[in-house]
Order: C-alpha cells, then structure tokens, then sequence
C-alpha cells in the first residue's frame, strides 16, 4: 500500500467525524464573525470601538502576558518531569504517571480554592514557615503573579508532560548506545539526541498550552491579582452582563486571531517535520 | 471512481439523517410543554430546595399545576431564547438588575397591578416584573479574631484605615460605589444619580488594602481562611456559617447595609403564561413568603409576611425602613451598567 492510498483510506474513515465537527463548529463561529460586523450592515465600528478603549489594550497585552510566562514555565517544568518519567522503569512510571493526571483529573475550580488555602496569608506555607523562622512571616504569595503562575503551572504542566513523554520514549535506546560508545558525555548527549528528537512533543504540548492559556480566565480570576484580567473575562463581561453580543464577538473574533497567530507557526512547523 | 461514490453516499446518508432526527428531537420538547404546567428557573442548591418545599409543593397542592425547575440562565439565554422564538420557561427569577434591564430590552410580559396588594409592599411591583424578596450587603467579620468595638461596623468605617488597620474584601462588582459614597457621608436618599469621580475617590484611599472576591463564595471564604481581616458580604452568605457545617462562623453588621433585591417575571411568549401569572401571585401572599423567608436567610416583600418570621429568623434580616440603609436603584443601573463597571474594570486594573 502506497502512501497516498493509505491517505484516502484514512479521508474515508475520518471524513464523518470530520463532517460532524465542521457541521457543529463552523457555523456558530461565522455567527460569532457575522454578528461581529454588526450583522448585515458590515461595520468595522464594534472592532473600531474595541481596538481603541484602554481597558481592552490593557487587558489584551496582559492575556499575553499571562500566555507567554506561563506557557513558558509549564515547558521547562513539564519537560523536566516528563524527562524523569521516560528515565523509570515501565511499573514506577505508571505509577508517577498517576501522580501527574491526579490534579489534571481534578477541578480547576476546586484547586484554585485549594491554593488559596496553601498559599494564603495565614496558609500552610506562610505557618510552616512562621513556625521555622520563630517570626511571623506572611509572604504574599497569592493574588498577584506568583500565585497566578502556581495555578497556571499546577493546570498546565500535565499537558505538556503527555506529548512530550510520548516523544522521548519513541527514542531508540540503541542511538544513546551509539552516541555513548563514540564518547558521548551525558550534556552532549542531551543537546544533540534528547532535545532535537523530543521537539514534535514539545512543540504539540507548546500548541495545547498556548491555546488553554490565551483562553483562560478561572485561575487569573481567582488566584492572580486585579491586574490579571483576561481577554475571557472581557468577552463574559459583555456576552453576559451587558449583552453586547457585537462587542463581545468582536474581541471574541480579536482572541481567535490571536490563537491562530500563535498556533499557525506551530501547527505548520510539525507538519513539516512530522 | 467506485470508491468516490461510497463516500458520496456515506455523506449524503448522515446529512439526510440528521435532517430526518431534527423534527423529532424538537418536537419532544415542544409536547412536553403541557398546558397543566409551568417552568421557572432556580438558582439551586438549598436555596432551590426550600423553593420546592415552601412555594412548588404547595402551589401544585393548590392548583394541580406541575412545577417545572431549569437552572437559572443568566439573560443572555433570555435574549437568546427570544432571538430564536424558542422559549423554553415561563418564569424568571433574576435580581433586579437583570429584571430592569430585561424590562427595558422588553424581554417581560407585562404584569396586572390587581395581582399583587402594592401596600403590603417594601418594594412596590413594577409594571412588568415583582420584587419578592431582599437581601443586605453590609460589613462582615470574623468574631473569634476582632471582638465587639476592634471591627467596623458601618460603611464610614470600613472605608476607616487608621481605626480599623488591615485588608478588606470587596465584591469586584460597581455596587462598591454607592457603598464608597455612603462612607464619605452621602445620605442615602440622596446617593442617585451617583457622584462617580468622589466614589472613585474614595475607594483609592483603600485601594491598596483591597483583595477584590470575583465570586459571591469567595467574600466568604476569603474571610474564613484569614486571608483578609473584614470584608463586604451578604447576610444571606454569612448566616450559614454559624450554622452546623458551615466553617469559621463568621459575623454580619446590620448597622448599616446595602439592600438589594431579586425579582419575578413572565417571559414574552412563554408558554404556560396562564400558569405563571398563577404561580407569581401565589409567591406574593404573605403566608407562602413567611413559610419561605422562615428556611432562607432573605427577607420578604411582603410586611404583613415579615411580622409571621421567626424571631431567630428576624434576626438575620435586613430593616429596608432604616434610614442609613440604601435600597438599590435597579432603574438607575439599566442604563449606566456598562460605561461605570467598564471605568470601575479598568480602575481596579491599574
């Protein structure tokens, strides 16, 4: 079987839930642009009176803000569990496996009332660390960034640990062989082998982050500081306080925009290579 | 080409069996609104609980009518409801806000005055929708840490940093405003139309000591895990933690309070109106509100219901007739909403 035959195979069998998805998803969202336009009478006046308020400046340049850092925190700290992960035995990595979907499984609601139970100005941490010191220590740790990036890492690691375990245990153990028995030392071996082979999975958890994160809105609400709006927030605000569906498709239309500028490079990258 | 054709044929057969499942699918839900009915939204919960008990129940008992219960949606799904022609409830429960503001976007039918006895009333009924219960927003604490006389009390000394040190909690919601001018000494009767640049003013003396609750539970819980040392909640949120499984038990000033209020309404077009209408008025008599008012930590519209409350129940409820008290201007707010809380967003933003 040649490849392009296999790839019609596969047109045949995914062309249902393909047809399903588009059918559910594609017509609210020309909705979403229509009514962003101002209906049939095509204005730009609802982006025009977007684009320029302050508070939707203020709260588009924190959203990437928020993306960026924690997107790239969840890499490096995801990358380095799912790195241990790939170095365990099969039995133990099943088990510390749970340990990463245990929180991913669990409420993001739930873990933010969490954190602010850990993280609080009478919390565990500040009481344990009161009880250390002798002193009475109430580090803020919680409603500003710190606490912001807690939540957001706790949320997002699990999903870029998956990817890239996926891709560094589809390494052939006999390339490390390889590489040792020419004299490879481990910091060479890591540069040249585990990172280059292991970017598809970096790059699809990369993907997933950016995305969940442009969209979030629970945990900057609940455990970032008032600075942290999100363009989320700015979109219920008037989806459903005011009910400016024109205002609130118009940034709708702003954050889908933003996605795609982030996801596109990413999503073609991996398309190319893989 | 054999191949094409399966796959033509394929498509044509889900499109063609998505068409055929519509009607059905939507004719279910159009037969089981029967004329023996009425479907009201609910907030849940406990709240939703004692609704069934003190009023559906009752009411069914009455009327042989059938109560129907649909998680409350918010009026965006009103709006989309009547967008569409699709309505799928006969009565709105919504704090009066939203029932102005649908008021205005003519979302309501409109309602007899002969229904309801207007001088029983706190709150008098408006022409297409009914106030039928009220809460207070006001100062809470936590008893064990600040004993009577280390707490404030009133909003002028919320607002009060050098008698009262430490951080406050604060709904992120506009209302803040009418509260920061009763705290820099406006009168409540003369508090509309509000004086925006002195409320904002005011609020920035405190501004840094703030931790804004986004959600209604965290003006609680914010208070329980110590995480600020007063903070503004509803006596209708506080009385349940001094209650059995509740957490820290917390206090409720009702020296001075904010009162708001939810209201009832009749979509346009609903299809039970008969029967809403019915319901509406049967959640208006006083002896059905002092059954309800004696299981919810709310107070009734109805006076004649207010004097039939449990002492312990009184306790915990707001007096509108004070005169530091502010009742909420609903109609004020319909057309201001957006343009204050959009500067209020952006003023606690930086």
């Amino acid at each position: 079987m040649n490849s392009t035959s296999s790839l019609r195979a596969q047109a045949i069998f995914m062309s249902p839930a393909t047809m399903i998805a588009v059918a559910i998803v594609v017509p609210p969202l020309l909705y979403v642009l229509f009514t962003s336009i101002h209906g049939s009478a095509l204005s730009l006046a609802e982006f025009d009176a977007v684009l320029t308020s302050s508070l939707f400046r203020n709260t588009l340049s924190n959203t990437l803000f928020v993306t960026g850092l924690s997107s790239l925190l969840s890499l490096l700290l995801g990358f380095i569990v799912a790195l241990h992960l790939s170095r365990q035995p099969a039995r133990r990595r099943r088990f510390l496996m749970i340990l990463v979907l245990l929180p991913f499984w669990t409420s993001v609601l739930v873990k933010c009332f969490a954190f602010m139970v850990i993280l609080g100005r009478d919390g565990i941490v500040n009481t344990v660390l009161s009880w250390a010191f002798q002193t009475k220590v109430q580090l803020p740790l919680v409603f500003n960034t710190v606490g912001l990036m807690v939540g957001m890492t706790n949320y997002l690691v699990p999903i870029v640990v998956l990817p890239v375990l996926a891709s560094l245990l589809a390494i052939e153990p006999a390339v490390y062989r390889a590489a040792s028995i020419m004299g490879a030392k481990q910091a060479r071996m890591f540069w040249t082998i585990t990172v280059p082979m292991s970017l598809p999975g970096v790059f699809a958890g990369l993907l997933s982050v950016v995305v969940l994160s442009l969209g979030a809105f629970i945990v900057p609400a609940l455990l970032g500081g008032p600075q942290h709006m999100m363009l989320s927030n700015l979109v219920n605000f008037y989806n459903r306080e005011v009910l400016d569906w024109p205002k609130a498709c118009a940034i709708s239309i702003v954050l889908c925009g933003t996605v795609i500028i982030f996801a596109a490079p990413l999503a073609f990258w991996r398309g190319r290579k893989v | 080409m054999n191949k094409r054709f399966t796959k033509l044929s394929r498509r044509t057969f889900l499109a063609g069996a998505t068409l055929l499942a519509a009607p059905t699918v939507l004719g279910a839900r159009r037969a089981a609104a029967k004329s023996d009915s009425v479907t009201i939204s609910n907030f849940g919960g406990s709240y939703q609980d004692a609704s069934i008990k003190a009023v559906y129940d009752p009411f069914t008992q009455e009327t042989g009518i059938k109560v129907n219960i649909t998680p409350w949606p918010g009026l965006d799904k009103v709006k989309a409801m009547q967008l569409t022609g699709n309505i799928q409830m006969d009565v709105f429960i919504g704090s009066s806000n939203d029932s102005a503001s649908g008021s205005k976007k003519g979302f309501w039918e409109s309602l007899d005055p002969s229904l309801f006895d207007a001088p029983d009333m706190v709150i008098k009924p408006d022409s297409d929708y009914v106030t039928f219960e009220t809460y207070a927003q006001g100062v809470a604490w936590d008893p064990a840490k600040y004993s009577q006389g280390k707490h404030p009390a009133t909003f002028v000394e919320f607002f009060d940093m050098q008698r009262f040190p430490g951080r406050r909690s604060c709904p992120k919601k506009p209302g803040m405003l009418e509260l920061a001018l009763l705290a820099d000494g406006v009168a409540a009767q003369d508090i509309y139309p509000l004086d925006l640049n002195r409320a904002f003013r005011k609020l920035d003396s405190i501004k840094s000591n703030i931790v804004w609750a986004d959600n209604t539970p965290q003006t609680i819980s914010l208070l329980q895990t110590g995480e600020v040392d007063f903070g503004i909640s509803f006596n209708n949120r506080v009385k349940p933690t001094t209650e059995p499984g509740g957490g820290v038990p917390l206090a409720f000033s009702f020296e001075q309070c904010v009162i708001a209020s939810d209201c009832l309404s009749i979509l346009k077009g609903a299809p039970n109106k008969e029967n809403a209408i019915k319901l509406i008025s049967y959640y208006l008599r006083p002896e059905v509100q002092a059954r309800f008012f004696n299981m919810v930590p709310l107070a009734p519209v109805s006076k004649m219901a207010a004097t039939m409350l449990s002492p312990e129940t009184r306790k915990w409820q707001p007096d509108s007739s004070k005169p530091n008290n502010l009742v909420v201007d609903a109609v004020y707010w319909v057309d201001k909403y957006d343009a204050v809380m959009r500067r209020f967003l952006e003023w606690t933003m930086t």
